[in-house]
């Protein structure tokens, strides 16, 4: 009966491979949801960019993404020296087991925000170098504390509910808290639209293209307004947020100044309201889910150790094995929203009819946000959670070439 | 002890009783002493440089000036305490001792230069919290703090002194000690800002103005805290506290309809149903609680359900007891004036967090003074909700205090004075 027991408590080799297998086809499942786009022509990028911006383009992206590197390096550092003596700041908490979890968490956050300010501070220096962006060092600094807050709160109830539920769940915690996260997940989805700041309708004209393009795009009932982000940004961008009744377009208001035409900010609607078309919020929290199951099952089995997440002093490091785990599954992410963002283009096109338009977006998108057309391929992997410019553009051919006769 | 040792001392000779007709003038009266106090202030500015360069060329402030400037400080003193109701008698113009609320000034002695050099820089801190004590009707009020809506504990004390001692022709023991309390942070700040001294201020409201009051409410203030401070979680603090002033809000709402229906139940028995009882006091000190770690008058991370002796800054709520009908009938309208005592000591409490913050941060300490001040505003605002919310029927107590010694021995107090 004990052996049976054991067994029963210990998660068996069989087991295990079923709910790989369940994973890998809940995956393929949720890969295929989402059409696949067919590549265009390779074309080179000086057909389409001067020499010189390519250039400057080019050593643009390489100190960010140098800069963004080192700063992946420095939070594993503080991570893994916050994971080794980070327990020690238990002394400081008054509060039960979870509250001191909690404190934990949020100190945690508190030191990555120290160990990333330099490297912020560098590529907000670099931005304004460029005149990407306007904001000024302090309030940079100011507005990433105060968002901080954002992140304390979230840290703070994600391991209220990890931590409460490690209490009478034991090591099965993750079982019951990686669907409540998804749910959050989706109630943030659900409500984001609401936390967006400064926004205002947007007005005719083009409220009534977006109209049109709901209409061919096969939805209805999407809010638009436009965001007003000139004060820290010249960047151009654009969103699609929210679910069901509150699904809305958001459009960053530098998009709809002198630069961009009606054509090209058609083709950016087109695209935003294929993302709510495809549903892909929706799918998004499919992949969060996806990932949080294997990751909060590893953040329990890696804190074992020390107790595993029922105690505080395991706090420390599980942040780092979740950071680590956020990292390494970075690439898969990126290679998801990759085919959701071409995906978008396509049904964009699908809608618009106007390659030429989407072309001259995507060229301007690379000029206004000095973004390289044709980035290396291994930082495509690290940082790509979209298509190049170049594939995008290439892809605009590949449209029209299905439509000739 | 300490109250001697330090060398701008604020004296207490005042029997508390006020004749309504000086009280209800008291203004008209105040404004020959005002006006000469202002000519003085003209007269004190040009000595008080003559006696920066002169302590700072010498190491000593000069007799001369010294004694002009401490009978300044000594005149406006008298001057303020007059107008705000903690004395009865006309002050004279000559900044002499011997008026009930009265302050000694040790004679000069050598002052580190740097601290000379650099006294307009160093006296900030000290000013921004004078403001909290003074506020709007004070010396230093402006416009700005009236459009606000920040009111100054002084003026606040003195408005509500008014009218009661119009009524009772004595002031309230505890109002007066407020007035004395802020006069003497302002005597301090005053002979430190003119060169008499260079003895920092000291918020302590423990050893501001001699012996206190030993009482024994039933809404107590218990401290163990030991002004130790952690730098990285004082850095955070605002930001780690947003979970807890969430929690706050949702447990504030549900004790709002708790205290109804407790306001019901008492109404018709006489007492407190107990779980209403130990719900609200629990949301009392679990308020207390968070207010200190905002605040920084204590240092852990609090825990989330006001459990008794969970945290250094805590508080005594006695058990439930039989209230007077009359009085909990009409306790919305009792409570205004505790309300706005409580809202100015909202601008102390505010001071003491920013001061603090600073202090904290660079010396890993909590300023005894600032802690003990921002521990009496926890105090009175603890005093007011267990009020408010029918947790006690005993009103808030206004000044500083102490409370009994413990019938059984508790090593765990390291600060002499508990309760404040």
């Amino acid at each position: 009966m004990r052996r049976l027991g054991s067994r029963l408590r210990r998660p068996t080799t069989p087991a295990l491979l079923a709910g790989a297998a369940l994973w890998l086809w809940a995956a393929y499942a949720l890969w295929h949801t989402t059409a696949s786009v067919p590549k265009g022509p390779p074309l080179s990028p000086h057909r389409f960019f001067s020499d010189s911006f390519l250039d400057s383009s080019a050593s643009y992206e390489r100190f960010l993404v140098i800069d963004g590197l080192l700063a992946i390096v420095a939070l594993l550092v503080v991570l893994a020296l916050y994971a080794r003596r980070g327990h020690r700041l238990m002394r400081e908490s008054a509060a039960g087991r979870v509250g001191t979890g909690m404190l934990l968490g949020m100190l945690g956050f508190g030191v990555v925000w120290f160990a990333e300010l330099p490297f912020g501070l560098a590529a907000v220096w670099w931005q304004r170098d460029h005149g990407v962006s306007h904001q000024g060092y302090l309030e940079w600094i100011i507005e990433h504390f105060l968002g901080l807050g954002g992140t304390f709160l979230f840290v703070a109830a994600a391991l209220a509910i990890a931590m409460g539920l490690a209490g009478p769940l034991r090591r099965w915690w993750w079982v019951a808290a990686a669907p409540i996260f998804v749910g959050l997940a989706l109630l943030f989805t659900l409500v984001s639209p609401y936390l967006v700041p400064k926004t205002s309708p947007l007005h005719e004209p083009r409220l009534a293209e977006a109209r049109a393009l709901e209409r061919k795009e096969g939805v209805e009932g999407t809010k638009f307004v436009v965001e007003d982000v000139h004060r820290f940004t010249t960047a151009p961008n654009a969103e699609a947020t929210g679910l069901g009744p509150t699904r809305t377009v958001v459009l960053w208001n530098t998009l709809l100044g002198d630069d961009f035409s009606r054509a090209e900010v058609r083709a950016v609607l087109g695209h935003e309201i294929a993302h709510i078309a495809h549903k892909d919020p929706l799918k998004l929290a499919g992949w969060l889910a996806l990932f949080l199951i294997p990751a909060t099952a590893l953040v329990e089995l890696l804190t074992r150790r020390r107790g595993g997440l029922r105690r505080p002093e395991a706090v420390p490091l599980a942040l780092l094995v979740l950071i680590v785990l956020q990292l390494l599954a970075t690439p898969m992410f990126n290679l998801v929203t990759r085919r959701a963002e071409a995906s978008a283009d396509w049904s964009s096109l699908q809608a618009t009819h106007e390659p030429r338009a989407a072309r001259a977006m995507f060229r301007r998108l690379s000029t206004t946000s000095h973004g390289s057309p044709d980035p290396p391929g291994w930082t495509q992997l690290l940082y790509g959670s979209h298509p190049t410019i170049m594939q995008r553009i290439e892809m605009t051919y590949a449209w029209e070439r299905e439509q000739r006769p | 002890m300490e109250v001697k040792a330090r060398p701008v001392r604020l004296t207490i000779a005042d029997d508390l009783q006020r004749g309504r007709g000086s009280v209800f003038f008291r203004l008209w009266f105040a404004i020959p002493f005002l006006f000469w106090l202002a000519l003085w202030g003209i007269a004190a500015f040009f000595v008080a440089i003559a006696n920066w360069f002169a302590t700072l060329f010498k190491g000593t402030s000069p007799q001369s000036l010294h004694g002009f400037l401490a009978r300044f400080v000594r005149f406006a003193v008298h001057t303020y305490a007059y107008l705000y109701l903690a004395a009865e008698p006309l002050p004279g113009f000559g900044g002499r001792p011997g008026y009930p609320i009265d302050v000694e000034i040790d004679p000069p002695v050598r002052q580190n230069r740097w601290k000379v050099g650099f006294r307009l820089v160093l006296v900030v801190p000290a000013l921004i919290l004078l403001n909290a004590f003074i506020g709007t009707g004070g010396g230093f009020s402006g416009a700005s703090e009236a459009r606000t809506g920040r009111i100054g504990l002084l003026f606040a004390a003195a408005l509500l002194g008014w009218f009661f001692a119009l009524a009772r022709a004595r002031a309230p023991r505890g109002l007066r000690d407020l007035v004395a309390y802020g006069l003497s942070y302002a005597a301090q700040t005053w002979a430190y800002l003119l060169m008499l001294t260079d003895r920092y201020p000291s918020a302590d409201p423990l050893t501001a103005i001699g012996p206190l009051p030993v009482r024994d409410d039933p809404v107590r203030l218990e401290s163990s805290d030991d002004l130790r401070r952690n730098r990285l979680t004082v850095f955070f603090r605002l930001l780690l506290a947003i979970p807890h002033l969430i929690w706050l809000t949702l447990w504030s709402i549900v004790a709002f309809f708790a205290a109804i229906g407790n306001w019901f139940a008492i109404l018709f028995t006489g007492t407190a149903p107990a779980g209403l009882h130990r719900f609200l006091a629990s949301y009392v000190r679990y308020q207390l609680h968070v207010g200190a770690y905002v605040y920084l008058v204590g240092n852990p991370f609090p825990g989330f359900t006001g459990e008794r002796g969970s945290y250094p800054i805590e508080l005594s709520i006695a058990e439930r007891a039989a209230q007077n009908r009359w009085t909990v009938g009409f306790r919305i309208i009792l409570a205004l004036p505790a309300l706005l005592l409580g809202a100015a000591y909202g601008s102390l409490l505010l001071a003491v967090a920013v001061l603090g913050w600073f202090a904290s941060l660079f010396t890993g300490t909590m300023p005894l003074g600032l802690r003990n001040a921002g521990a009496l505003g926890l105090r009175y605002s603890a005093q007011l909700y267990s009020y408010l919310l029918l947790v006690t029927e005993a009103y808030p107590y206004g000044g500083p205090n102490v409370a009994p010694p413990p019938l059984t021995a508790n090593s765990a107090f390291a600060l002499p004075p508990r309760g404040i």
